[in-house]
């Protein structure tokens, strides 16, 4: 889902980048000071995991699949703060050595994915469980794939509106918002639902092994 | 070249490039990092192109289909133009990488080395193990999978992983305890912080 380099045009992503800086800050900033031997190896494990799930092909029907992001999973595990930290370094670790993603795009893909897509899983769990708990982890994992989905879509569709030449050619991406929001969300309806049976199926695991759900770790 | 000079002007030029909107501006570019990358260019090349294949022709393609259908003529000095800055983007990448490597950029912050140390190798451990689950469970099935069957085998792969995280975590944290490396203040790392 994450956009390549050369997408996004500098008034996006400078001011993207701007925002995700004060938010990595935020997101650190418990973390700091408590950087031991128990925290350091946990959050690497953490970024590791982030990083293997999107290995995780998840099976659509019609015998294809997409990739699974496990932002929703982690948020639900470990918080908001963890699991945003977690995706920003999988992110940076895929733009600098897998070419995978980009680095001018990092701080988009890194509010869309990471901390959006965490947020919103949070929040819809918390808004659900009292009702029936395996039905919140579900429906929060689904919204977390299709609000990131949502905040790619709108960023790259932003780019015709925003930068073109004198002629009115598109600079960077070309699509407007009618185009990329359907070429990105509707796909993600699908994957959505494979990341919300993956993210119910470790849940229940994870809840049977006694770890139970931070809320801000 | 130190490698943090180099870092800057790494990321400058992505925002140089990022400004630029010449095809024949952005080939002149591509063409002197080809030249000035020694040896390794070829090789670059072919990363490059395979890192950006699938998304900019899935772009750039639908864009000629777009523009041709409902402006009358495919535009294809778009095309031209974002290919030729996200090859220079994704080359420049790549060589950056293979000049400096990613712990001589953290050697001043020694809880980030040991961090992305911690993180790179638990990663090449995973690909290997997720590899391993695949070809299990190519060769175990003579049929084609179901779409229940690679839905628990999705599942299956997030269990491990987990618990794998989680343990390996607990053995990280020991060996670091045993070692004492969180026992003396980092001298670099309070520096960096001042």
């Amino acid at each position: 889902m994450h956009i390549p380099d050369g997408f996004l045009s500098p008034e996006t992503f400078i001011p993207t980048w701007a925002l995700a800086v004060g938010c990595w800050s935020w997101a650190a900033r418990g973390l700091r000071t408590r950087i031991d031997e128990t925290t350091l190896p946990r959050l690497a494990m953490l970024t590791a995991l982030a990083y293997a799930l999107g290995l995780i092909m998840l099976p659509l029907p019609g015998g294809t699949s997409g990739h699974a992001l496990g932002v929703a999973l982690l948020a639900l595990l470990f918080g908001i703060r963890l699991a945003f930290l977690s995706y920003s370094l999988v992110l940076l670790l895929q733009a600098l050595l897998f070419a995978a993603g980009g680095i001018t795009a990092l701080g988009v893909n890194a509010l869309a994915i990471g901390l959006a897509g965490s947020a919103t899983a949070v929040a819809v769990h918390r808004l659900l469980r009292g009702a029936y708990e395996p039905l919140a982890v579900v429906v929060a994992a689904y919204a977390s794939v299709l609000a990131s989905a949502v905040l790619i879509g709108l960023a790259l569709g932003l780019q015709a509106h925003i930068a073109y030449d004198a002629a009115g050619r598109p600079l960077y991406f070309p699509f407007s918002f009618h185009i990329v929001l359907p070429a990105i969300v509707v796909p993600h309806l699908f994957i959505g639902l494979g990341e919300a049976a993956l993210t119910l199926v470790v849940w229940r695991y994870a809840r049977a092994r006694g770890w139970t759900s931070r809320a801000d770790a | 070249m130190n490698p943090r000079v180099l870092l800057f002007a790494y990321l400058g030029a992505l925002v140089a490039i990022s400004l630029l909107h010449s095809p024949a501006l952005l080939a002149t570019l591509l063409l002197f990092a080809f030249i000035a990358s020694g040896q390794d260019r070829l090789a670059l090349l072919r990363a490059s192109v395979r890192a950006l294949a699938v998304f900019t022709l899935t772009v750039g393609l639908s864009w000629l289909l777009y523009s041709w259908l409902w402006q009358g003529a495919p535009d294809g000095r778009w095309l031209l133009l974002v290919i030729l800055r996200v090859l220079l983007m994704v080359y420049l990448g790549l060589w950056f990488v293979r000049r400096v490597p990613l712990m001589a950029l953290l050697e001043r912050w020694p809880s980030a080395t040991l961090l992305a140390t911690l993180t790179l190798s638990q990663i090449a451990i995973y690909r290997r193990l997720l590899a391993d689950f695949r070809l299990a469970f190519t060769s175990r099935r003579a049929a084609p999978p179901r779409l229940t069957d690679r839905a628990r085998h999705a599942g299956a792969q997030g269990i491990v992983l987990l618990d794998k995280s989680l343990a390996a975590a607990a053995d990280a944290a020991q060996a670091l305890r045993s070692r004492g490396v969180f026992d003396l203040p980092a001298p670099n790392d309070a520096g960096a912080a001042r």
